[in-house]
């Protein structure tokens, strides 16, 4: 009887899945444009990526990246997911200790990227799926140091089971009523970049007065925009302040019982870029991994969690409400790297967190 | 007699090799353990010393210049914000160590002198208390007490009709209490190690000349062992003010910002690494000032418990009285591991774990999505498990090796060993991990988010609690063994690794777990370190716990406890039952 070694075994099963791995391979790259397959084929020498990532949420960012690794096997994507200002914390240490680990950039505070550009920090990349965003996105830096991957809708809600319909806030302004003392809820800037942005904005609409106003309330501070979101499901706070609309949305399909209010004021827009660091590790997968964020793969995965698509190819997440039918407001690319180092201080000043 | 590297018989073996000079010939005469010795010396000057060495001139440092300042200072105490940080910090430590001594010093007396029933369930308390990460604890806590959605509030208002909550997490005192609730593990160690050796014939004294079980317990027992308890307070202490995850859970909605999260916020960009360290240094002063005041207190007082004749240890009866004190570890129990581990494994288990108990809430997605879906989750996984396991065997290593050269005087200066293994202790986790990456992160070493590291600073922080455990072992073996072994021809390697060491193998086998366990949950002196590939579990959790994801987060809390329980249930099969809170 031949013998059957299990080195022999383990050899040939092995072969096999090598093998088909490779047919896989081969069947994602025949489907990929032109652009994207020479990239593909450069990216799989360096094999991986790593992304420090401050958009969409935690659930978000590891459904981007296994979307990446679907559609480009054999490039791994490292999603480091944390809130904006701490991913920027992180991308700081790495310069301070002069090593390069982080591939792309994400955050949701767009002066990060003013301040690197400057700084002479960044790769200059468009990518060519780019040329497909939503015509108000299509271009977030003139220079191409980086580009729009995250359209993101911060507005307030509150928990219908606490506070109804009729009586809920209307306007950014309304919390400051007291009679929601300890009962609003709030992210903070130090942490989330989209809570620095929504103050930059406060503070330019209503002056610094309205976070004395706000304290005067008791807020309940957290440290990501989404914090407040599980604060509303549990029932401990009623109105949650600059939350993210996907997040809510998400909230609500799992039966959760809030709902969204868009300021009469206007519902902050945060438009927020990707870019990739001039010491990138990996530069091809980086920008393979652009390449994924403009195209249409990525809208589809996040707006299956409702996040909002970035091209007009695909559709918007059920539930909310097409862009054209919001008014929308936000400070400017400049007012936000200016302006979020100051609120943060100010902010812990007035709060004492 | 203890012996010295000078006056050791040259083994046999040697004698015959003499004819062959030169250096080889002489190296040979050369103990290995002079070899051992200048390893450890290097071991610990790139451990300890460097560290704090850099962290000392980088506050003092312009950054980018490297110039002399003191603006660092300046920066770091010129603002009523970050002064108020450290006084919230040395409160909070004072207040922790006093609630954790309030808790197990009843606890500890209860177990050691008394006949108090439910002994066994008691060490179970104190053990899950112990292994419980303390941020796993705080989220816990988040869920029970928060003011208006906290499981225990809702029952209280339920069963008073009260319309306040009964506590509220957010605030001093809960966090001085979910911070007390995984501290008081070490001062019911430390105090019930002291008790056991009182023998009950003082306490027999006292009752003779008319003092009752309270007044003998109060003027005799608890006296003989306040150098127990004030070093447990030390440690409770030093542990409170380097904690960071559980501040930074429950003191940013508590609106309390502590030394740790201001560190942290010296870490924002543009990255102040040297105001962070000038931040720290007063923080190392009142530490090492709290040693001195320890051993002020205790000088010249004497605590002999321990005489040439041998004494009867008995347990006092305590009639119904025992019953209080069965209810008062209870009730500890029920604060520090049932309540907390219940509502997180609820939560670990729903949908939306405000909605409670019930079978359409019920969903292992949270599981299968950590375990499935996330990228990070397992690989934080094994990188805990093998950073721990690669720091305690270093520090065990080194700390047996530093131990023996102290115990057997082996080389001059030895207590300087000792002295560098020990100061550990005195450095907050946070601080040491700014040393390592003020030292090491840049190049030329360029360990920044090497696995590297992560492994020395763990290895580093747990040094002391190795040294402690080790020196212990090695004072149980007398020198004679091994005296036996060389006088038969060995050398003093030979001698440790066939003699000494087998002989030590459970003392070692239990400080390598404990070391172990402590690292796997360690989470300050990770924060600043870890780099995307490096991440550990603690850090992951601290992570998800930024987003508010509970569920998520309490499932894989589910999973670091799974992981630790299946090791201690390791340790206490191959070390005994009570490996981490040594009986006798």
């Amino acid at each position: 009887m031949p013998q059957v070694s299990r080195r022999g075994v383990l050899g040939t099963g092995l072969g096999a899945t090598v093998a088909s791995f490779a047919i896989i391979r081969r069947g994602a790259a025949e489907n990929l444009p032109q652009h994207e397959r020479e990239l593909y084929e450069a990216a799989k020498r360096e094999g991986e990526i790593t992304w420090y990532s401050g958009q969409y949420s935690a659930e978000g960012s590891e459904a981007v990246g296994r979307g990446f690794m679907e559609r480009y096997p054999g490039v791994r994507c490292n999603v480091v997911r944390s809130t904006s200002q701490v991913a920027f914390q992180r991308l700081s240490q790495d310069a301070r200790a002069r090593v390069a680990q982080c591939d792309v950039f994400s955050s949701t505070n767009t002066g990060h990227f003013t301040m690197l550009k400057r700084e002479g920090r960044l790769l200059q990349f468009r990518p060519r799926n780019a040329d497909g965003l939503l015509e108000a996105i299509r271009v977030a830096d003139p220079d191409n140091y980086y580009q729009t991957s995250f359209l993101g809708l911060f507005l307030l809600g509150h928990n219908v089971q606490k506070v109804k319909e009729a009586d809920a806030p209307k306007s950014w302004t309304d919390v400051l009523d007291p009679k929601w003392k300890d009962q609003v809820a709030v992210g903070h800037p130090g942490f989330s970049g989209a809570i620095g942005v929504w103050a930059v904005q406060m503070r330019k609409m209503y002056g610094w007065d309205y976070f004395k106003r706000l304290e005067r309330n008791r807020p309940q501070i957290g440290r990501s925009s989404q914090d407040p979101v599980t604060l509303l499901n549990a029932g401990e706070r009623s109105i949650g302040i600059c939350v993210p609309a996907g997040t809510m949305l998400l909230s609500m399909s799992r039966g959760n019982p809030l709902r969204l209010i868009y300021p009469t004021e206007g519902t902050l827009a945060t438009i927020a870029p990707s870019a990739i660091p001039s010491n990138a590790p990996h530069p091809n997968a980086a920008k393979l991994f652009m390449e994924y964020q403009t195209g249409p793969e990525m809208s589809q995965v996040i707006r299956r969690l409702f996040g909002e698509p970035l091209r007009p190819d695909v559709p918007a997440a059920e539930g909310s409400l097409p862009l054209d039918q919001v008014k929308l407001i936000a400070p400017s690319q400049d007012e936000q790297e200016k302006g979020v180092p100051e609120v943060r201080e100010l902010w812990r000043d007035t709060f004492g967190i | 007699m203890p012996d010295t590297a000078a006056s050791l018989p040259e083994p046999v073996g040697e004698a015959r090799g003499t004819d062959r000079l030169g250096l080889l010939g002489r190296l040979r005469h050369v103990e290995p353990v002079a070899l051992v010795w200048l390893l450890l010396i290097v071991a610990l000057l790139f451990l300890v010393v460097a560290p704090l060495a850099k962290l000392f001139a980088v506050s003092f440092e312009t950054q980018g210049t490297g110039e002399f300042t003191l603006s660092n200072y300046v920066t770091a105490y010129g603002r009523a914000r970050y002064v108020d940080a450290l006084v919230n910090s040395l409160t909070l430590g004072l207040a922790s160590a006093a609630l954790s001594v309030a808790l197990a010093v009843p606890m500890a007396w209860a177990v050691s002198r008394t006949d108090m029933p439910g002994k066994g369930l008691t060490w179970g308390v104190v053990m899950g208390a112990f292994v419980m990460p303390p941020y796993l604890g705080a989220v816990g806590w988040m869920l029970l007490a928060g003011p208006n959605s906290g499981a225990a509030n809702r029952f209280w208002r339920w069963a008073t009709g009260a319309e306040g909550p009964l506590f509220n997490i957010f605030s001093f005192e809960g966090l001085a209490l979910v911070i007390a609730l995984h501290s008081f593990p070490l001062v019911f160690i430390f105090v019930k190690a002291a008790l056991d050796l009182i023998s009950s014939e003082m306490e027999d004294a006292a009752n003779i000349l008319g003092a009752g079980t309270w007044t003998a317990m109060r003027k005799v027992s608890l006296p003989l062992v306040w150098p127990a308890i004030l070093g447990a307070f030390v440690v409770v202490f030093l542990e409170t003010i380097a904690l960071f995850g559980t501040p930074a859970l429950i003191g940013i909605p508590a609106r309390i910002n502590v030394v740790t999260t201001q560190l942290w916020q010296f870490f924002e960009y543009p990255v102040r690494v040297e105001v962070a360290a000038a931040y720290a240094m007063p923080l190392l002063l009142i530490t090492v000032g709290m040693i001195v005041a320890q051993k002020l207190l205790l000088a010249r007082k004497g605590f002999v418990s321990q005489t040439g004749k041998g004494g009867e240890r008995r347990p006092i009866k305590l009639g119904p009285w025992r019953w209080l004190l069965f209810a008062w570890c209870a009730l500890v129990g029920l604060l520090s591991v049932v309540m907390p581990l219940g509502i997180l494994v609820q939560a670990s288990f729903a949908k939306a774990w405000g909605r409670g108990i019930s079978l359409d809430n019920f969903t292992l997605r949270n599981y299968q999505h950590l375990i499935f879906e996330h990228e990070m989750a397992l690989t934080s996984i094994w990188n805990t498990i093998w950073f721990s396991a690669s720091a305690a065997t270093m520090a065990v290593l080194i700390a047996l090796l530093v131990a023996y050269i102290v115990q057997r005087r082996l080389v001059p200066f030895g207590d300087a060993l000792g002295f560098l293994a020990m100061a550990p202790f005195v450095i907050p986790g946070i601080v040491m991990a700014i040393g390592f990456y003020a030292a090491y992160a840049s190049p030329p070493l360029a360990l920044y988010g090497t696995a590297a590291i992560i492994i020395f600073a763990f290895t580093a922080r747990f040094l002391p609690i190795a040294y402690a455990n080790s020196a212990a072992a090695v004072r149980t073996v007398h020198p004679e063994m091994e005296e036996a072994a060389r006088i038969l021809g060995s050398g003093r390697l030979h001698a440790i690794v066939h003699v000494t060491a087998p002989l030590l193998k459970k003392a070692l086998l239990g400080g390598w777990l404990i070391v172990f366990i402590v690292a796997t949950r360690e989470l300050s002196a990770a924060i600043f370190l870890v780099g995307p590939r490096t991440r550990t579990m603690s850090v992951l959790l601290y992570d998800l716990s930024e987003a508010g994801n509970f569920e998520v987060l309490a499932a894989f809390g589910g999973l670091l406890l799974l992981i630790t329980l299946v090791l201690v249930g390791i340790g206490m099969k191959l070390v005994g039952r009570d490996f981490m809170l040594r009986r006798n």
